[in-house]
């Protein structure tokens, strides 16, 4: 294997299969709801703050488990692939401290869900995103 | 506490009966009530490589490894149920079964609580929970939210309660440059600990307050707390001192070795930063005994761990130490030996080099390796259990472990 091509390998299975996603938060689009900024979007998918700037309360929608979006997301916003996401939820859920995002089945339960729940917040396909839902955080390219 | 047998039972109704209407209206619009059981666990096998002194956990176990491989000082199994009531309010309750004081594997109600969010940054539990002396005090059981096999033993070894019954609050506040969160709480102890074979020490009803102040930011977690423990009942020193040949009352010769409304005072100060692959955490403590029945305490440890793949190598060290106990009661030479062979016990000075990998090889599931190069003086017994004569200070601990989370 050339060296070139060796070093994308390594750096595709380093960054995780999912490194083409694209994900952007998005909330329902009513109006009254400015950018979040990467630290907040953190502390409330993280359970360190659930709360969204106006003080009401927040609930993070996650994808569903083995999607590659979700592995793509948190890969980016704290660096962590989904095994050490997983070992720092067990602390948090098993101390009873916090509960992780709302689990759903499909990419189709995750816009449900935003649309019908008071607070809801979740991550989606830039592609994904339609009239219904506004963007308020996206990473830098 | 009669109360907690009284809100514990109560608690278990709610539970019962709310599981039952989520039951009878599986299709009804609304999300709650929420019911879901998840469990965690750990298969763990470890040996010393020295007979003279059993390596322990903590001090809640009442023995432990000798020179042949055994699982009781790791391994544990534990269930929880978590019953979200509504957006604002959830029931959870935990069960642990482990090697425990008094020798046996008896299951444990370690949590059983109700948490209500005043507000998103405002939340109040009351009931039974976890006690958080030090920081991730109230996740040491839980082996795979963890790097290394177990918690420090040079660091949390000293620390016999894991739960106790009453109320904790905290208060989170978004600083524009990092999270704030200050916790605070009160209530008694619950459990009992291990003393001189056969004895235990009841330390139920021992009034316990504390908090503590977190600073988050990105990567980084700081930790300042306190915690205080008022003891309710006597150690059975008399009783020991009778078995081990030594038949004077020793509390009456010693009136500073009472326990009785005594305090040990916890300060504590930990930092952690995790980013990406690397993750690095340290603690500091001090523990003070407003009696001589046990020695101030000096204690800390540092892990780095660097995540390459699956695996995450891990390297550690610790070091606890004590000031010697001070008799301050005249007594006849004879006595003073006999009673300085008691608090002999009770001096810990020794450090530790801790060698290890994590394996995550599947979802849920991690395979640990462990090596604890323990370097300590002849006199450091504290954190050991039945240290003989011979005791030198030095042993290595060979460690594997599986944990998971289902």
């Amino acid at each position: 294997m050339r060296p070139v091509t060796f070093s994308l390998v390594m750096l595709a299975l380093l960054t995780g299969s999912g490194a083409q996603a694209d994900p952007v938060v998005v909330v329902p689009a009513r109006p009254g709801m400015d950018r979040l900024s990467h630290e907040e979007v953190t502390n409330i998918f993280m359970g360190r703050l659930r709360a969204l700037p106006s003080g009401a309360p927040a609930l993070p929608i996650d994808q569903p488990k083995d999607s590659t979006l979700r592995t793509s997301f948190y890969q980016r916003l704290v660096n962590k692939d989904g095994a050490s996401i997983n070992a720092y939820w067990s602390r948090l859920y098993f101390s009873g401290k916090a509960t992780p995002p709302l689990q759903v089945v499909s990419e189709a339960q995750v816009i449900q869900q935003l649309l019908t729940r008071p607070g809801a917040i979740a991550y989606v396909e830039r592609s994904q995103v339609d009239a219904r839902m506004r963007i308020v955080f996206e990473f830098p390219p | 506490m009669n109360f907690c047998d009284w809100f514990l039972r109560l608690m278990a109704i709610t539970l019962a009966a709310t599981s039952l209407a989520h039951a009878e209206s599986p299709t009804g619009g609304s999300q709650w009530p929420a019911f879901d059981v998840k469990g965690f666990g750990t298969v763990g096998i470890a040996r010393s490589d020295d007979a003279d002194a059993e390596f322990v956990r903590d001090l809640s176990q009442p023995d432990g490894l000798g020179k042949h491989w055994s699982g009781k000082i790791d391994s544990l199994l534990g269930l929880q149920a978590n019953l979200t009531l509504n957006a604002r309010t959830a029931a959870v309750i935990q069960g642990i079964a482990r090697y425990r004081y008094d020798g046996s594997w008896r299951p444990e109600l370690s949590w059983a609580f109700l948490r209500h969010d005043l507000s998103p940054d405002f939340t109040v539990r009351l009931g039974r929970m976890g006690t958080e002396f030090y920081m991730q005090g109230d996740s040491r059981m839980v082996g795979y939210a963890n790097l290394a096999v177990r918690p420090s033993a040079d660091y949390f070894g000293p620390i016999v309660v894991s739960y106790f019954d009453g109320i904790d609050a905290s208060l989170t506040t978004d600083t524009g440059n990092g999270l704030l969160r200050g916790k605070v709480f009160a209530g008694w102890a619950a459990e009992k600990a291990p003393f001189v074979k056969p004895y235990t020490w009841d330390l139920r009803g021992s009034r316990m307050v504390g908090g503590h102040l977190d600073y988050f930011n990105g990567p980084w977690q700081l930790r300042i707390g306190r915690s205080q423990i008022r003891f309710k009942h006597q150690q059975p020193l008399n009783e020991a001192g009778r078995q081990a040949g030594f038949p004077i009352d020793i509390l009456a010769a010693a009136p500073e070795l009472s326990i009785v409304g005594r305090h040990a005072t916890y300060d504590s100060l930990g930092v952690a930063y995790d980013e990406g692959r690397l993750q690095v955490q340290g603690q500091i403590s001090h523990i003070r005994y407003d009696t001589s029945a046990y020695e101030d305490t000096a204690s800390g440890y540092l892990i780095a761990a660097y995540r390459i793949g699956q695996t995450t190598p891990y390297l550690g060290y610790s070091r606890t130490r004590s000031s010697s106990a001070k008799l301050s009661t005249p007594m006849p030479p004879l006595i003073a030996a006999g009673i300085r062979d008691f608090i002999d016990q009770t001096h810990a000075d020794q450090a530790t080099v801790s060698l290890g990998a994590r394996w995550d090889f599947m979802p849920n599931m991690a395979l640990k390796a462990q090596l604890d190069m323990i370097r300590g003086e002849r006199d450091s017994r504290f954190p050991m259990r039945n240290a003989n004569r011979d005791w030198d200070g030095r042993m290595n601990v060979f460690s594997l472990a599986l944990d998971f989370i289902f």
